[in-house]
């Protein structure tokens, strides 16, 4: 190996181990950023009416349990935008740091369809199914929570489907089944068992 | 919503720092480094307990083989990197454990103490351990303490007395028959071609006789050739007529005579028949008794990953270990017990289901692993129970709802042999996929680490403890779960 190429390979070295810790530091800004944005789009008020109480069932993975709490929140008027309003404050305890069910940072609701007086098709953006922690209880603790969540907050929602970015997906996470309807009355058993 | 974070700026920053030194360095590789590996074959190993294959891997034009592939489904292994130094602890079942230490980069190891040079330095990637394939057979022997045969270009090795030599015999009457003959059962893919008719030998220690290609005096049935290949075995009987196959005494003998004439119509006037070029019909078998077959599924495989528990430990790799483990534990309590993959294949979710009912399984066991949450979670499907009766046909999406029962029982009895062993321990319902489709009762579960260090997830003791609760929770009910006819 020539002295040149020995030369060269120390100068690329020297930059590469500065460039590396300038990348980390960069790194970490746009994670913090990114974070802070994600928290930024769920915790916006969503309505413009006078704050009303909300019940939220929130996962906890150090548990495996869904544990009841209410917030007081500015919801919109109309029923499907409301539901919305409700996930979007769940997904936002999720967001925030610590988290006790973390989910994909950018997570949220894009729509929420009624069907009838009892059906609803929550339509998700792709950051929440694609970024979503993997694993059979994981992904369980998300759909049940979303799923209780929306029963508690209006009680003619018995059946519920997740869409993710307006398209039916065989899985959340690769466990978790979306190809179904929920039926709000099965879920809220499993709740219980898990208590 | 328009973001106030300047992430767009600071990501193309990043990527253009990124991009720099890797572009450089990536010349510099280009010319300089000398190792580079990538996917490449696969090796069949044969062991009296079971036949599984083995990703090797091309690095610098040499195949190696991983060695905790090669040794998981033989026994209990503990392999770890310890910086560039590589620890393994292997325990065959039921003798003492060995240990073996191998360097990256280096060609020196150790193995049962004893210094041992490979021929091509010791890989190590993704956490894993390669040696090249040249040096299996030597490592093994040491490691396993048995006579180990390599055929290296066919990519087969075989541990112990294993291969099995078959005989062919030719009886020249009219219609001619060639009587193959095997020590122990068999069970080829039969495929007809003009002119032969080949068996190919997949999971069977099938190895040559010593005459690989015998002619036989018969204008019939002219000659027979036998190869392997790719990690199988094949042989081809070569006929100028199409030829029958039928298996007799037990799946030990093939039988391989022409096709009989059509039978002579004589009330219509004759259409023209036409024999196919090519017919094979197997002999309809003697109906078999009930048997009680566990399948187990391990998660994920292939491009399908499952869960990323660290960043070196993937969840399919985790869920196949264990996998292996429960089928031993099931099969120490006499238990017979079926993968649905034993390599790193993809198979979907609804190809998953419909080998598991084509099987006729007792029970289905899928597992899984994650790295939230402790200890093991034992499910059953989240569908509502139902009165339907098992037998006829029932609906796809929720075949699973009329074993709900039964289910039920084999997760509590799981469950209770983990609590028996300090396991901490969940029994739920869940919405997990191919579940609602099974037509047998059905649990998953899922291993998640034992404490707050996730890396012990992959601790042998750990995963050993879980599969003897899961094979002791399902012996423990076996006598509820009918026996099904196959």
């Amino acid at each position: 190996m020539t002295r040149r190429i020995l030369v060269m390979l120390a100068i690329l070295a020297v930059i590469a181990v500065a460039l590396g810790f300038y990348a980390l530091h960069l790194k970490r800004r746009v994670a913090r950023d990114e974070q802070a944005a994600a928290e930024q789009i769920a915790l916006t008020p969503l309505g413009n009416g006078p704050p009303e109480p909300v019940t939220l069932y929130v996962a906890n993975d150090s548990d495996g349990t869904l544990r009841k709490t209410q917030l007081s929140v500015a919801l919109p008027v109309e029923r499907s935008e409301r539901a919305r309003a409700v996930l979007r404050t769940l997904m936002a305890q999720y967001l925030k740091s610590p988290s006790p069910h973390p989910i994909g940072p950018a997570s949220d609701v894009r729509s929420v369809y009624l069907l009838g007086e009892d059906s609803a098709v929550v339509d998700t953006n792709s950051a929440f199914a694609d970024a979503h922690p993997s694993g059979v209880l994981a992904e369980e603790l998300t759909l049940a929570s979303l799923v209780v969540t929306l029963n508690a907050n209006d009680s003619k929602i018995a059946r519920v489907k997740i869409l993710v970015n307006g398209q039916e997906r065989d899985t959340l996470a690769g466990h978790a089944d979306l190809k179904r309807f929920y039926e709000a009355s099965n879920i809220g058993q499993v709740v219980k068992d898990m208590q | 919503m328009t973001s106030r974070f300047p992430l767009a700026h600071n990501r193309s920053r990043l990527w253009l720092v990124v991009a720099l030194p890797v572009i450089g360095l990536a010349v510099l590789i280009a010319h300089l480094a000398t190792v580079h590996a990538q996917a490449a074959d696969q090796l069949t190993v044969y062991s009296p307990q079971t036949s599984y294959s083995v990703s090797l891997l091309d690095v610098k034009g040499l195949p190696y083989a991983g060695l905790v592939e090669l040794l998981e489904p033989l026994g209990s292994i503990d392999a770890r990197p310890d910086g560039k130094k590589y620890k393994l602890k292997f325990t065959s079942p039921g003798g003492r454990a060995v240990e073996a230490l191998f360097n990256e980069g280096k060609d020196k190891a150790k193995i049962l103490g004893q210094n041992y040079k490979l021929p091509a330095n010791f890989v190590l990637q993704n956490g894993r351990g390669y040696v090249p394939l040249s040096s299996v057979s030597e490592i093994l022997n040491k490691l396993l303490a048995k006579p180990i045969q390599m055929h290296a270009s066919a990519r087969r090795l075989f541990i112990g007395d294993v291969p099995i030599r078959f005989t062919l015999d030719l009886d020249k009457s009219n219609p001619p028959k060639l009587v193959v003959s095997f020590p122990s059962p068999v069970n080829p893919t039969i495929a007809t071609e003009p002119g032969r008719v080949r068996f190919t030998f997949r999971r069977e220690p099938v190895v040559s006789n010593g005459q690989d290609s015998p002619n036989f005096d018969d204008p019939a049935i002219t000659g027979a050739v036998f190869a392997e290949r790719d990690g199988l075995a094949e042989l081809d009987v070569m006929a100028t007529e199409p030829l029958v196959a039928s298996f007799a005494d037990g799946g030990k003998t093939i039988i391989l005579a022409p096709v009989p004439p059509p039978p002579q119509v004589t009330t219509l006037p004759a259409p023209q028949l036409q024999i196919p070029a090519q017919i094979l019909t197997p002999q309809p078998k003697t109906p078999a008794g009930p048997r009680f077959l566990v399948v187990i599924d391990p998660a994920h495989g292939g491009a399908d990953s499952g869960a990323a528990i660290t960043s070196s430990l993937l969840e399919k790799d985790v869920v196949l270990a264990l996998a292996r483990r429960v089928q031993r534990e099931l099969a120490s309590r006499s238990i017979a017990a079926g993968m649905l993959r034993n390599s790193d294949v993809a198979i979907s979710l609804d190809q998953r289901a419909v080998s598991v009912n084509a099987a006729r399984p007792a029970l289905y066991v899928t597992l899984h692993a994650a790295n939230t949450g402790r200890g093991v979670h034992v499910f059953t499907s989240l569908l509502p129970p139902t009165s339907q009766p098992r037998d006829g046909f029932l609906p796809w999406d929720t075949a699973q709802a009329t074993f709900l029962d039964l289910s039920g029982s084999v997760a509590g009895s799981v469950a209770a042999e983990l609590e028996a062993r300090k396991l901490p321990n969940t029994t739920l319902v869940a919405p997990l996929r191919p579940m609602n489709n099974i037509a047998a009762p059905a649990i998953a579960v899922e291993m998640a680490p034992p404490d707050d260090n996730v890396d012990n997830i992959a601790s042998a003791e750990y995963q050993e403890q879980v599969a003897q609760s899961i094979a002791a929770g399902i012996a423990a009910v076996r006598s509820k779960l009918p026996e099904v006819r196959p």
